[in-house]
């Protein structure tokens, strides 16, 4: 029995103050993902999917109800317990890379174990093995400025591994990706996700990295909508999820 | 109509503005303090104890200008890349270029100006109040000084109309140049590569031998004179800038390549943003050493001076104070005092000589002075006095007269109170004395511990004796107290100078070093944004930028104090000892280069660092 490594339980996301303009972003959201899951969170713009993510990744707080992540409730702890959570148990891919332009690829991945107090002699044995995991050790002593946008994807995502996270969260990280470094990407992570048991999370707007997933969770105007999962080929599960956006954009309409 | 929308959009940047204008104001009233002095020209040749005290200022001017064009050339860069943006967005919308270009050259000229008026009247006030406060503070009265000269007025205004019609002209050029793509997407900038500069041994090597010209011009400008006084600042100033240029970025990067410094916690990312940030502060670094430089050499010159003046006293008279039958008002005075040393001696005189009883002086052997030149040193006189019975007459005999050790012969003449009779003196045994005709006296002397402390007593002393002795004047009189107080008001305008330029120049320098560390402020946000992100605690990131700043900081404050060590070698020539107290105007621009730390920290954490 696999046990939930990030549950969610009737989050609320209010802007806004009371009585004034407000906005519910999240709408009483409730769903758990399992260790070793590969979940994508799709909606339209504007529907609460990066909302959702922030709260989830402790960025930002939720107004109401609770989420557990590895089982530790995360509404009611501090911005500094936040910030050492985050290091220890969180990965993060950004649709921007955000690499620190002024490190190496190979600081910039060591920088978690860095966080956490790792001796530096083990730090370089760790950073080697994710950075031959995802194929950029020969770019470990180059700058952001000199690799290419799909090298820059990898080593973030080398970044949010090294530390042997609880679970991966992806902020559209094939954004800004051709189709081949991103399928090259989206395959990598399946990979992880196969092979090492890596959770992950990602949200997305693209139907064909969302199809990488094995569940997708759609969620429009705060709430959940609808939730499939893949059963058979990748293939399949695209036209899946394109009727479901096609479903959205007419209801919208 | 392009007019409404551009002031609309300074006004959504007015945080940016104040530190744009806040920096200019400083410039031009440090500027203004400067040419106070600087056109006073009667003023400082009237008040200096320094010959080529013109040469100094026409130098001092000279570096300010130097220093100052390139704070100006930098707040420009500053400005056009605030307007940026904005102008793109209008010219996509239409706007022509030339409409823009008029824009840019109106507000330049508009904050120019703005701040030119609002710098003379600040640097007036500044000029006014430094100098009330210094005159209060030293108790000096400054005949001559005007805090609003217009001639320095003029020279101010004329200086930076010229300075902003050049930069507007350098972004009248930058404009005609650029495309409106990479003026709408100025701020969108590619990851920047740290710049990976070989070690520029040749200007290291460059920069070294200037210095140490620079440095031997400082240690023998007695010897080099004129050559010295234009030597100095060139070479120490050249080498300065050659240095920071080549060797900052090779320090930081050996710091950097310290894996067991630089990979505890967040170090990692702090000495990287070090290294990354360093290229680009190599000169407004040096810069900020020359000023440290400037200002520290300054205040220290002028407290120098100050503190020679106890010191000259010093090396002129052992005994605080000489009196001659003190009366009862005096020995008031000299209770109140704690003396580490009281002798008295009797004594007899008639029209042309001192009678001293050879007893006194045998018990109570008064101590010489010993001068090397540097520093007071005392010895008591241990040389015999004349022997056995003195015959009256043959000591009265032109011919014969008494035979006084050298010493006692420099203590005896060590007890005059004044220029005007001096009397011949004769030491006599017990009963020859005793038989000589006239009242007895008592000449009083004592060495307090402190001559310094009790500059209230000594001056009353000396005016009780006056009193005594109505036909004295001041200037006759040789008590330690008067050569002080006549040396002292000879140093106090160069006291003056020396605060007041090391003021200003401390003044400038910190405006120099908050503004471009809080300007480029803003580029680094997204770092710390992403550390946030990825975990890093809030009170680490700051420790981080404590750090971080705290060696940006470390550096010229270093260079430039080691230049004010070495440069305080050229007053040696007029100042006894150059370095007494050198650590009080040290003490005192540490704590004032501390505060600029702790603020520039405030608002460098306040832009990167947001509220959560």
């Amino acid at each position: 029995m696999k046990s939930p490594v990030v549950e969610v339980c009737n989050v609320q996301k209010v802007y806004g103050k009371k009585g004034g303009n407000q906005f519910k972003a999240l709408n009483d959201v409730s769903f758990s993902m399992q260790e070793g899951e590969f979940v994508g969170i799709m909606g339209p713009s504007g529907s609460g999917k990066t909302t959702l993510l922030n709260v989830i990744s402790t960025l930002d707080q939720v107004t109401s109800g609770e989420i557990k992540i590895d089982n530790v409730d995360i509404t009611d702890m501090g911005q500094d317990e936040l910030s050492d959570f985050r290091s220890q148990k969180l990965g993060f891919i950004f649709q921007d890379f955000n690499l620190l332009e002024n490190m190496t690829i190979a600081e910039n991945i060591a920088l978690p174990l860095y966080l956490q107090g790792t001796p530096a002699k083990n730090v370089d044995a760790k950073v080697m093995t994710v950075a031959k995991r995802l194929g950029i050790e020969e770019l470990l002593q180059k700058y952001p400025a000199e690799i290419s946008g799909g090298q820059k994807q990898r080593s973030a995502a080398a970044r949010a591994l090294v530390h042997e996270p609880t679970v991966i969260l992806g902020d559209e990280p094939t954004g800004a990706l051709d189709s081949k470094n991103a399928t090259s990407l989206l395959e990598t992570m399946k990979d992880l996700n196969d092979r090492q048991n890596v959770s992950i999370m990602m949200v997305t707007h693209d139907a064909y990295s969302a199809s990488y997933c094995q569940r997708i969770i759609f969620i429009q105007d705060g709430k959940l909508h609808k939730e499939i999962h893949r059963s058979s080929t990748r293939e399949l599960f695209y036209k899946e999820i394109l009727d479901v956006l096609a479903q959205l954009g007419t209801k919208n309409a | 109509m392009l007019l409404k929308l551009s002031l609309a959009g300074m006004k959504g940047k007015l945080k940016d503005y104040f530190v744009l204008l806040s920096g200019l104001v400083m410039t031009i009233s440090v500027f203004y303090m400067f040419q106070t002095l600087s056109w006073n020209t009667e003023f400082i040749k009237s008040n200096a104890m320094i010959r080529n005290i013109q040469l100094v200022f026409i130098v001092g001017s000279v570096l300010l200008s130097v220093v100052t064009i390139m704070y100006m050339l930098y707040t420009n860069t500053f400005l056009l890349s605030l307007r940026q943006k904005e102008f793109g967005m209008y010219m996509m919308l239409g706007a022509k270029k030339k409409s823009i270009k008029k824009i840019m050259f109106v507000e330049t000229m508009v904050i120019g100006a703005a701040s030119l008026v609002i710098g003379i009247t600040v640097g007036i006030g500044l000029a006014f109040i430094v100098g009330y406060l210094l005159a209060g503070q030293l108790n000096i009265t400054l005949e001559g000084y005007q805090s609003f000269y217009l001639p320095a007025v003029l020279a101010t205004f004329v200086f930076f109309i010229v300075v902003f019609l050049f930069t507007a002209l350098i972004n009248h050029i930058k404009l005609s140049r650029v495309q409106v793509l990479q003026l709408i997407y100025s701020d969108v900038h590619p990851d920047e590569m740290p710049i990976q500069k070989k070690k520029n041994s040749w200007l290291i090597l460059l920069g070294l031998i200037t210095l140490c010209l620079g440095y031997v011009s400082l240690i023998f400008m007695e010897q080099l004179r004129e050559i010295g006084l234009f030597a100095a600042p060139t070479f120490t100033t050249l080498g300065t800038y050659l240095l920071f240029i080549g060797y900052l970025p090779v320090i930081v990067r050996r710091i950097q390549a310290n894996k067991r410094w630089t990979t505890k916690g967040v170090t990692s990312f702090t000495f990287a943003q070090l290294n990354f940030r360093i290229q680009g502060l190599t000169k407004i670094l040096a810069t900020v050493a020359m000023l440290i430089a400037l200002g520290a050499g300054a205040i220290s010159a002028g407290l120098a001076f100050k503190n020679s003046a106890s010191q000259m006293a010093e090396m002129m008279n052992v005994y605080d104070v000489v009196i001659k039958n003190p009366n009862a008002e005096e020995k008031a005075i000299l209770k109140s005092v704690h003396f580490t040393e009281e002798n008295q001696y009797r004594f007899k005189e008639d029209a042309d000589y001192t009678y001293y009883l050879r007893d006194d002086l045998d018990n109570q052997r008064p101590l010489l002075l010993l001068s090397d030149g540097k520093k007071p040193k005392f010895k008591r006189v241990t040389e015999a006095l004349p022997k056995g019975k003195i015959s009256l007459r043959e000591v009265k005999n032109p011919e014969v007269g008494q035979q006084l050790s050298d010493e006692w012969a420099r203590a005896l003449w060590n007890l005059q109170t004044n220029y005007r009779e001096i009397k011949q003196t004769i030491v006599l045994d017990a009963e020859t004395y005793h038989k000589i005709q006239g009242q007895e006296m008592l000449m009083y002397i004592g060495k307090s511990d402190k001559f310094m402390d009790y500059l209230h007593e000594w001056q009353e002393i000396d005016m009780l004796v006056l009193e005594k002795e109505p036909n004295l004047t001041a200037d006759d009189l040789t008590s330690k107290y008067s050569f002080y107080n006549m040396y002292s008001s000879f140093t106090s305008g160069t006291m003056f100078m020396g605060l007041f330029l090391g003021i200003a120049f401390l003044a400038m320098m910190a405006s120099c070093l908050m503004f471009k560390i809080v300007s480029g402020a803003s580029k680094d946000t997204s770092r710390y944004q992403m550390l946030r992100k990825i975990g890093v605690r809030r009170s680490q990131l700051s420790t981080s930028v404590y750090k971080e700043l705290f060696i940006i900081f470390l550096f010229p404050a270093i260079i430039g104090l080691t230049h004010v060590l070495i440069g305080m070698n050229m007053f040696s020539f007029i100042i006894l000892n150059p370095y007494y107290r050198i650590w009080v105007p040290i003490i005192i621009f540490l704590i004032i280069y501390s505060l600029y730390y702790v603020i520039t920290v405030k608002l460098y954490k306040q832009i990167v660092l947001p509220k959560e």
